[in-house]
This record gives C-alpha cells, structure tokens and sequence, in this order.
C-alpha cells in the first residue's frame, strides 16, 4: 500500500477545471516531482491536499487513513506538512518561534500549565526547543545560533525558503510538500536546495513531493516525475521518460512557459 | 524649495487651530499663568509637525535655510490669521454682534485669552492691536524655536539620530526620569515646594512617573541591571499610593483598572489579531456580575440570597469564570467571522450588552443602575478608599501581566501571534483555529471581568453608561495607540485615556479633538504604537541595514561564490 495516495481528484473553479480527475501515489520514501506550465493546477493540488479547499470528487489517504475534507490542522497532525510559492512565514514572529509553532501540534500545554509553568511543560518545551533546533540546524549556520531570535523579515529570500522548510519538518510529518522550494533563487543556492532535498529524505526519512518548475532540480532529485497540465495528469515515470513524452513538450511549448528546454 | 510647502502647511496649521480656537481651545484659561508659554509650546509643536510631515512627503532632509523659512511662514500664516481672526471677532463682539449664536465658544473671555483683556474691555471695544501683533510676533518665534528643533531632528541621518538616542547619556538620563519624577511628586505632596493646590500637578508627576518607568524597563536590557531598578520601581509602586492625595490615588487606580482592561483586550487583539469592538461588554458582566450578587438593594440578594450579598474575593471568582464563559458564548458565533465583519458583529455585541443592561430593569436597574455595591473587605478591615483600591488594582495589573507574559511566551502565545499573521498557515502548523480563537476569547474577557469587579467596587454605584460605545472606543484606542501586542504599551495607553482626562479636566471637548489629531499624527509618524513589541521596535530600514549587516558576516564565513545571497535581496 502507497503511503499517500489520490484517486480521481477534481476541483472546479466556477467554469474552470482547475483539478481534473487526477490520480496518483506516493510511496515511502520516494521523492515525487509535480511538473506543469504555470496555471496547470498544481498548487491547487497541494492546497487540496492540505485541506484549504474540498476536492469536489475525489479521495486522499494517508497511511490508508481517508483524510478527504478535513480540516488543515488535523490533516497536519496526522503527518502532512506543505511550504507555499510565495512564502509565506510569521514575519513578525523570530525565526526560532516560526520552527516552535510547527511543533504546535506535537506538545499538549495548556493555558494553566502555561501559566505555572509545571514541569511538565517545561520538560515539553525543552524538548520542543531541541527539535527545533534540530531542523534549523538542517541547513547548517545559516539559520541556527546568533541569528535564531531575530524576526523572521530580517532573512534574505533564501533563507525565508529554507526556514520555511524547517518549519514543516518541525510539525514531524510523514510527507512533505514543498511548492517550488527553489522559486527565486540563484544557480548555486538551487543545487544547494536540490541536495537538500535528497538529504530531507536520506538523513531525515522524509517522504517527498515537490512541485518543482527548475528542471535541473526535477531531473537531480526525483524517482519519479507526474507531468500536469489543464488539471489533468498528462504524463507520469522517471524523469527521462516525462520529459522525453511528446505530449509533455507541446504542453510546454504550447505556453509561454517554454523554458522547460532552456533551463 | 520650502515656500510652496511652508504656506500649504501655513494655511492647514491655521485651519487646525482655528478649528480648535472655536471649540473653545482651552489651553491658556486652564494652565492660568502658563497659557501663553503653553500655547506657544503647542505652536512649537504644531510647526515640528509639519515640518516633519513636509519632509515626509518630500522624502528628502531640509537644510538650515529650508527649515527656517518653513517653520517661519507656517508659523507667522497661522499667527497672523489667528490675530486677524480673534481681532474680528473682537469687533464683532464690541459692536454688539450675537457671534456666539453661532461659534458657542467664542465669547469675550475667549478673545481675551489672546489679547489679555479682560471681559468688560473686550465688549467695550477697547484697541487689542497691538496686543494681537504682539501674539502673533510671539507664536511665530515659537514656530522658529519649532523649526530648529526640527532642523535637529531632520538632520541628523537616521544613524546619528540612533546614535545619540543610543548614547550613555541618553540612557542614564532616561534611568534618572522616574527618579526625578518621584522625588518631586513627592516633594511636590508633602508641600516641601511650598505650592499649595497641588491635586493636578502631582498627577501630572504621577503620571509622568508611571511613563518613565515604562520608558526605563524598556531601555535597560541588561539583566542584572534590569532585576536593580525593577525592584527599585516596585519599591516605589509599593509606596506610590502612600503619597498622593485621594484624588490622585482615584485616577492612579482607574489608570490600573483600565490597564488590566487594555491587557485583555491586548490579548484578543494584539496577540490573536482579532478586532473586537464589543468587548466593553466583558467589562460589564463582571462589574454587574459583582454588583448584583453582593449590592443590599440587588434583585437576586434580596430574593435569592436573603440579603446576603457575596464577598469581593468571591465575586473576583464569580466574575473570572461568569467572564469566560461569556467570552466562549460570544466567541462561538463569530469563529468564521473575519475581519472588518468580526468587527461589526462584535460590535452588535457590545451594543446588546448595554440594551440589556439598560432595559432588563428588574434585573438590573435599568438606567438607575446598581447602588451601594460594598467595598471589599478583608479580615474584617474595609478596603474602600482610593489607596487600597489602587493597591488592589496594581496587584491585580501585576497578576495578569504575570499570567499574559507567560502565556505569550508559550506554546499558546505563538498560536495566537501565528493566527494573526496568516490563519491559513497557522492551521497547516497543526493549530486549531476555533480552540485557539475561543482561549483567547475566554482569557481576555476574563481578565476584563475581574477589572470590572473592581471598577464596581471603586465606583460603588454603576450604571449602564459606564459600559457604553464610548467607553469600548476608549479601551481600543488606549491599547493600539500604546503599541498593539505590548504590555508596557497598554499601560501607557491607559495613562493617557485615564489620566489625561483628569488632567484637562476643563477641556473635555478639546481632548477629543486632540486625541484624533494625535491618532492622526501617530499614524503618520508612529504606526506601530508608543511603544510597541520589541521585535517590532526598529523601522524596516533598520531591519534592512541589519540582515545587510548580518550578510557580511556571512559572506565573510562561507565561500565568496555564495555572495549571490546579497543580489536576492540587495534591491533597496
Ligand atoms: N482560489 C481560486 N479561485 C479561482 N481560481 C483559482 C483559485 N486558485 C487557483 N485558481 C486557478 O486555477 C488554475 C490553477 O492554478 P494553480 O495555482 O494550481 O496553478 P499552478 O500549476 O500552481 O501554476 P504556477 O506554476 O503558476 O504556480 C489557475 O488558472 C488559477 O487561476
Ligand atoms: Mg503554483
């Protein structure tokens, strides 16, 4: 059984199939890579997912578990975690407070606890603050020590993205969906990212499936590739044959997205 | 050029204090002998205003000669058409002419605050001219000594306006305030001065104490230094009721009362981010909640509890759970309600709170509102007057702050600021929005609840007025023009919504007109509060100057290929 599957997932915006009749899995372990001309519904997939909206047909497991329509936060505790397109952080909040509220769901305090602070809720926040620690450590210095209590506005975009990602890791999910973890940044730092994302799951065990437009990044990280576009999964295997499928290069080329070749 | 600019702001300054003048700007008559020195300080600032202003908007520093001429053509256009202004009405007045049908403040005592005649001279029609000449000479001088003060602060590069903001003197200077200002409220109360008639004064140092401690916890972060003079500020709270006067020790405890308010509705919204208008209503259910169960003359003693009313420390009770399950029932319909709607409808809320109040008379008293509510007692000693009132209030500011410092920083505390800043990616952290909502709700409003049973106890006698629209718009303004999110904020929010308006107590409606033109002014100059969270504390420029700082560091420690990091984020 595939750790994380959808099966005929559609969401329609007014007139538009944004999600048409899409199926697909995850398994343990692997690393998926959703590809697609811009429009093509791929966050939309990912906030289905997540549960920002409610697929209008359609099933999503986890685990074998049905979590179809459930609301964000309980489809976050039962083990998926998502990063956004346009990153969104708490930007007010430091950037060891953005990795503490993704352990949210993992610590029980409550507000008379909170307020005595009882040992057992001191002992829960330790461990709280290690694991945090333990994600923003992920990316070496770049976001652990001196840096760890200054608000998260104060980081280069680069950084935003991969505090973002500590930030997932930290609510302890069996898959993570990382929406174009490489958006923005430069040659360097995306062969960086595409490393670490091979690390989210060598070292971390992480199951992985990211949106991805940076095609030197899908080819470096995926063990499988699903091409979309219309909403409609038009291509699905390895790399080499998605990229090579006529139907996925007129998708792009029929877009001003046609940098699929160039990049 | 500053000319074009100097007369606009010329032209709107003179607009702002006529339109103040007309209301009856009271300044000179309530400061006596300080009115002229008080108005022209006024001006002063008036003039540093739009200086600063013009600057804004120009986006660009003044030099010397620029400033000058600003402040001066603002100053003299407003001087000189107040003196027209008030010479007019002097004619008008002296030929008889009803011009208070009209401007109901004008009157001859008004033209004679600015030309220092009196009532009889005034209506006779004796010459002010060159007593008028004389005020606008003297207020343009102010708009020079204005134009300076801004040329200081414009100059100086935001670094060096740091800098000295920064320097050892500054900080010692803002540690000594609430020192000096003890020294003499005290000095002041015990007649060491000499003054006699010192009720308001004191106040004002009281006041400014308050501030300057607020100001002083906040400059000094080093921790030893801090755990010194925070004992030495609470030894000095501790004996603070001890030197004022009734009167002081009345408004100080309101001050406190209306603080432990502010801090509750900081909760929901400063922390949660959720706007609630209604939330004076909170504030009612506990002073009725205690005033009900425990006046002689309530509907439920006298039926239900055979004239026994229940003590201040059960009502303290009564009140902390009556209020959050009234913060849970109200919280529950408006889980889904964002926004500017959340707005509206709570604001509903607050309006049927005082319907009730207002029109379940048999319950409540209706518009005669509940009388005689006891004061509270302990080990048979009365706890009415205004010092153990203000004692018990700073107890209980100290208690929630206590409970809200420690709530912020925990596990709850970022829910709430996470749900403020994004609700979507809260939830997807796993954060249950309608628990996380309805806490917030309960807390805030019991903390409001429990200030309401000593502002029952403090009033003796309440009425549904108390806990009208005006009184929520107070408690909203006192917490977002402290700084949302800050404790020390609020605080001093409520010094201001409490205490100001015992201070100016002659000048009731000018106060309003002052605070919205301070409301205005503080959102040009000051969005984020008097003082705000710490982390929002430095302006965006500086937050940039930081992360360019903090990327040399970096470029410094990883390889130099990485410097691509600066260009994603080095477009100023
Ligand atoms: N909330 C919404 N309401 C209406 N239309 C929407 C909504 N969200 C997405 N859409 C539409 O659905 C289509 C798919 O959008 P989606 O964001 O999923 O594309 P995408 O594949 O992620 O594209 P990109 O590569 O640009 O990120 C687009 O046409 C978009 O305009
Ligand atoms: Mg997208």
């Amino acid at each position: 059984m595939p750790l994380f599957e959808c099966i005929e997932l559609s969401k329609a915006f007014g007139g538009l199939q944004a999600v048409d009749n899409l199926t697909f899995h995850v398994d343990q372990h692997e690393i998926v890579s959703i590809i697609g001309p811009n429009g093509a519904g791929k966050t939309t997939v990912f906030n289905l997912i997540s549960g920002f909206y409610r697929p209008d047909y359609g099933q999503i497991t986890l685990d074998g578990d049905d979590i179809t329509g459930l609301p964000s936060h309980l489809i976050t505790q039962k083990g998926i975690a998502r990063t956004f397109q346009n990153v969104r952080l708490f930007f007010n909040m430091s950037i060891m407070e953005n990795v503490l509220v993704g352990q949210h769901s993992r610590t029980k305090g409550g507000v008379f606890s909170v307020i005595l602070r009882t040992p057992g809720y001191k002992r829960e926040q330790e461990k709280a603050r290690a694991t945090a620690l333990k994600q923003l450590s992920f990316f070496g210095t770049r976001l652990a020590g001196y840096r760890q209590n200054q608000p998260a506005n104060v980081l280069s975009y680069a950084n935003r993205r991969r505090l973002e990602i500590a930030r997932a890791m930290a609510t302890e999910p069996k898959l993570l969906l990382l929406d174009e973890p490489a958006a923005g940044m430069n040659p360097k730092e995306t062969l960086e990212m595409a490393d670490n994302i091979r690390r989210l799951r060598d070292e971390r065990g992480f199951t992985i499936l990211a949106i991805e437009h940076d095609m030197k990044v899908v080819g470096g990280i995926s063990d499988r590739v699903i091409a979309m576009d219309y909403g409609k999964k038009i291509a699905e295997g390895s790399y080499k044959e998605v990229t090579d499928d006529p139907k996925v290069i007129e998708a792009y080329l029929g877009t001003q997205g046609g940098s699929f070749t160039s990049k | 050029m500053s000319i074009k600019p100097g007369i606009r702001y010329g032209i709107i300054s003179f607009g702002i204090l006529f339109y103040l003048s007309i209301l009856g700007l009271p300044l000179p008559r309530t400061l006596g002998g300080f009115g002229t020195l008080a108005l022209g300080l006024f001006w002063a600032v008036l003039v540093l205003i739009s200086l600063v202003t013009m600057r804004e908007t120009d986006q660009r520093r003044y030099t010397t000669i620029e400033a000058v001429t600003g402040g001066l053509l603002i100053s003299a256009i407003a001087g000189f058409g107040m003196a027209l202004v008030v010479g007019l009405f002097g004619r008008l007045i002296a030929d008889g002419v009803q011009v208070n049908t009209v401007f109901a403040q004008v009157l001859p005592e008004w033209v004679g605050t600015f030309t220092g005649q009196t009532k009889q001279e005034v209506q006779a029609g004796v010459s002010a001219t060159t007593a008028l000449l004389r005020f606008a000479l003297l207020m343009t001088s102010a708009g020079f000594l204005g134009a300076i003060v801004s040329r200081g602060l414009t100059h100086s590069s935001r670094e060096r306006w740091h800098d000295w903001i920064n320097s050892p003197f500054m900080y010692w200077l803002v540690i000594a305030m609430p020192f000096v200002f003890y020294v003499w409220y005290f000095a002041l109360a015990r007649g060491i001065l000499g003054a006699t008639n010192t009720s308001i004064s004191g106040l004002v140092l009281a006041c400014l104490f308050v501030t300057a401690v607020l100001v002083a916890l906040r400059r000094v972060r080093d921790k030893r230094r801090r755990l010194v003079f925070g004992i030495a500020f609470v030894v000095m709270l501790i004996l603070l009721p001890q030197i004022g006067d009734q009167f002081q020790n009345t408004v100080l405890n309101k001050i406190a009362i209306f603080s432990v308010v502010g801090i509750g509705l900081n909760i929901v919204l400063g922390y949660a981010g959720m706007l609630h208008l209604g939330y004076i209503a909170f504030f009612a259910v506990g002073a009725y909640a205690y005033g009900l169960l425990a006046s002689p003359d309530s509907y439920f003693v006298i039926n239900f509890m055979g004239g026994d009313g229940i003590t201040f420390w059960q009502g303290l009770l009564v009140a902390a759970i009556v209020g959050a399950l009234m913060g849970i029932i109200f919280g529950v319909p408006i889980l889904r309600t964002r926004g500017d709607y959340l707005a509206i409808v709570t604001l509903g809320f607050g309006q049927i709170t005082f319907l009730l109040l207002l029109n379940l008379r048999e319950f409540t008293g209706g518009p005669g509102g509940v009388l005689d509510i006891p004061p509270p007692t302990l080990f048979g000693v009365d706890l009415g007057s205004a010092e153990s009132i203000l004692y018990l209030a700073m107890i209980m500011l100290a208690v929630v702050a206590f409970m809200t410092l420690r709530l912020n920083d925990s596990r709850i505390g970022r829910s709430w600021r996470a749900m403020k800043e994004d609700e979507d990616v809260a939830a997807t952290m796993g954060i249950n929005l309608s628990t996380t909502k309805l806490v917030a709700f309960a807390i805030g409003a019991a903390f409001a609840a429990v200030a309401g049973v000593l502002y029952a106890t403090r009033q003796v006698n309440i009425f549904p007025d108390n806990f009208a629209l005006k009184q929520s718009i107070d408690i909203l303004s006192l917490v977002i023009i402290g700084g949302l999110g800050s404790i020390e904020g609020v605080v001093l929010g409520a010094v201001a919504f409490a205490g100001l308006p015992e201070i100016l107590r002659e000048a009731e409606n000018y106060r309003i007109v002052a605070f919205g033109a301070l409301l205005v002014a503080m959102m040009i100059l000051r969005p984020q509060g008097l003082l705000p969270p710490l982390e929002h504390e430095e302006d965006i420029d500086v937050s940039d100057r930081r992360q360019d700082a903090w990327l040399q560091i970096f470029d410094a420690e990883e390889d130099d290929q990485d410097s691509a990091e600066t260009g994603a984020t080095g477009t100023d």
